[in-house]
């Protein structure tokens, strides 16, 4: 088997045995069935119309998503962060980077180890709570597979930019740093919102910015569009300042430079470990 | 004292032929080289290899020749450097100065690694994995084919002394036993250089014992064994050759016999001659008075029937002769001392 595959399922694996998955998992479906009694609520509250109903029940599960999302990409960092730098402390990887493998195939074995749980953590939390949500209120999201994909990108763009620190910073300030980022990409974003609302370039700009340098917002707009049903983008008259509403699909351009981003800050992160002396 | 060559041919003499022929050249082979195209080539040949961190030189200029086949003790104080030389070896650190080959290929040459076993001083493994899994791990790693897997593991297990163990999980293992496991990693896949960083740092009386027997078992199918270590009595039971090092510095490299035979130690008990007669036999070496006995300290152990032919033309009668060989805790804190 190739040396990176090995590397990917050892941390499945290790992965696995300590119970990562099945306590996210775990987590996931208690919230999401607490959450069933309040779509329920809301889809079937006397006091809203069925229109009224119609556009509370996606936004409520916009802002579902965007907790879930918060959970995924910080799992993302809490799992990458000990990676490297906690193994190379306790002494595990010396063994195993004096084997005949490349360090880049120790750490993209990682990468992709992690990834893959990522991937399945995401496809379960979207897979229950759109089921839920169908189930109590009738309502699925246009497009529920690239809603699914662009959560996965967004936790996918922490891990990789945590795995790169990890090479070189502890696991506890690695953690501390993902947790920031994402706050400040976040944070970027809704700047960026309000400054196209009440058209202040240099806000704009800093949103702007900030989605080129974390595309973490991006990602999330991305797949806010794909959860808003086409009545409810209809109404985006008086939801530009709204940082939970996306007013278009992402442009390829920007695609393109998400995917140039994940490949500079993975070329990054293989640099460094190797450039590292253990 | 800058450096000691105790024996003629000693590896010292050797690696100063080898510097001025140049590293490659010594070794026999071009960098890349597959180790085993070129076997005739020394375990390991260093010259002027350094490395320093900042202003502190870890290793200073350290020239050395491990033979193949051979178990050489590479042993120093805490902090002398040790550890740095074992990660140059290998590849984890990259020297700042001089050179070095590892079976014929340069530091840290990926295919190099795969004849090489290395139980790293800071020893740990993978705890929710079972010690099978954890050994199963380096044979996909070394890539050995997967019907020799269960008997690589089985006989590495055999080895360690961790045969029943073999199913639990690394976490449930003490210090010695994640040590004897680490002994079973680096013996798997037979390789031809096997590099133990303080191998018994965690073990007992039976652990250490059982060390040295694997040690002697390695020597006997024909294994280098670099051994990395400050027990000197480690050293002084299995080692062929050692090099002692201090401030990164090599202050001594040759044989073991050649090291503790060079100078000795002994016990004379003799009557008939009166008061301080021995201050005409000064040559021999230096004389001091224990209760009844004379006690020579520094004498070369050739020599020893000399003086004792001395002492009976002198009309002395000769009761008992006691020759004393330097342990090599005695020799080592001496060559210390002497920087």
């Amino acid at each position: 088997m190739n040396p990176t595959l090995i590397i990917a399922s050892l941390t499945i694996k290790e992965a696995v045995r300590r119970r990562l998955l099945l306590a996210f998992l775990s987590i996931t479906v208690v919230v999401v069935g607490l959450s069933a009694w309040g779509f329920d609520r809301l889809a079937h509250s006397q006091s809203l119309t069925s229109g009224e109903s119609n556009l509370a029940v996606p936004q409520a599960l916009i802002l579902f998503m965007f907790m879930l999302s918060f959970v995924l990409a910080l799992s993302a960092s809490a799992i990458a962060a000990p990676s490297i730098s906690s193994e190379l402390e306790s002494g595990v990887l010396m063994t195993v980077v004096t084997r005949p493998i490349r360090r880049s195939e120790v750490l993209i074995g990682k990468w992709l180890g992690l990834a893959a749980l990522l991937a399945g953590y995401a496809v379960g939390v979207c897979v229950l709570q759109f089921a839920v949500v169908r189930i109590v209120s009738g309502f699925l999201p246009p497009n529920p597979v690239l809603v699914c994909v662009y959560l996965f990108a967004e936790g996918a763009l922490l891990l990789t930019l945590s795995l790169l620190l990890s090479t070189r910073l502890p696991a506890i300030a690695v953690g501390v740093i993902g947790v920031a980022v994402f706050g400040a990409g976040w944070l970027g974003g809704v700047v960026g919102s309000l400054g196209t609302a009440f058209n202040i370039s240099a806000l704009r700009t800093i949103g702007q910015i900030g989605r080129f340098l974390l595309p973490t917002d991006g990602l999330w707009h991305a797949a806010i569009y794909y959860l808003q049903p086409a009545s409810l983008i209809a109404e985006d008259g008086g939801s530009r300042q709204n940082p939970f509403y996306a007013q278009g699909a992402p442009a390829w351009p920007y695609l393109l430079w998400v995917a140039c981003w994940f490949l500079i800050v993975l070329i990054a992160a293989v640099a460094s470990f190797e450039r590292r002396e253990l | 004292m800058s450096q000691a060559n105790w024996a003629e041919g000693t590896a010292v003499e050797r690696s100063a032929v080898d510097g001025e022929a140049g590293l490659h050249g010594a070794a026999g082979s071009s960098p890349g080289t597959r180790p085993s195209q070129s076997a005739v080539s020394p375990a390991i040949h260093t010259v002027a290899l350094t490395k320093r961190f900042g202003a502190t030189t870890a290793v200073n200029s350290l020239s050395m020749t491990v033979e193949r086949g051979e178990v050489f003790g590479f042993l120093g104080p805490n902090g002398a450097g040790k550890t740095t030389v074992v990660k140059l070896l290998l590849g984890l650190a990259r020297p700042t100065g001089g050179d070095g080959l590892v079976l014929g290929a340069p530091l840290g040459d990926r295919e190099a690694r795969r004849q090489i076993g290395y139980l790293p001083e800071l020893f740990r493994f993978q705890a929710l994995l079972t010690a099978r899994e954890v050994l199963r791990l380096h044979c996909r790693l070394l890539a050995l084919p997967k019907h020799a897997w269960e008997e690589e593991v089985g006989s590495a297990l055999l080895t360690v002394g961790l045969l029943k163990r073999g199913n639990d999980r690394v976490g449930t293992f003490s210090k010695g036993m994640q040590q004897r496991l680490g002994l079973g990693v680096a013996l798997l896949g037979t390789p031809a250089l096997v590099v133990l960083d303080e191998p018994t740092s965690a073990l007992d009386p039976v652990g250490r014992h059982d060390v040295r027997e694997i040690i002697r078992g390695l020597r006997d199918r024909g294994s280098t064994v670099f051994l990395n270590t400050h027990l000197l009595e480690e050293a002084e039971h299995v080692c062929d050759r050692v090099a002692v090092i201090d401030k990164g510095t090599a202050i001594a490299t040759g044989s073991l016999d050649a090291l503790l035979a060079r100078q000795s130690t002994v016990r004379l008990r003799v009557g008939g001659l009166g008061e301080g007669w021995w201050s005409e036999l000064g040559r021999f070496g230096r004389w001091r008075r224990q209760g009844e006995w004379n006690v020579v300290e520094g004498i070369d152990p050739s020599r020893i029937a000399d003086l004792v032919d001395a002492l009976v033309a002198r009309g002395g009668r000769v009761e008992a002769v006691i020759p004393e060989h330097q342990t090599l805790e005695a020799r080592f804190l001496e060559l210390l001392s002497e920087r």
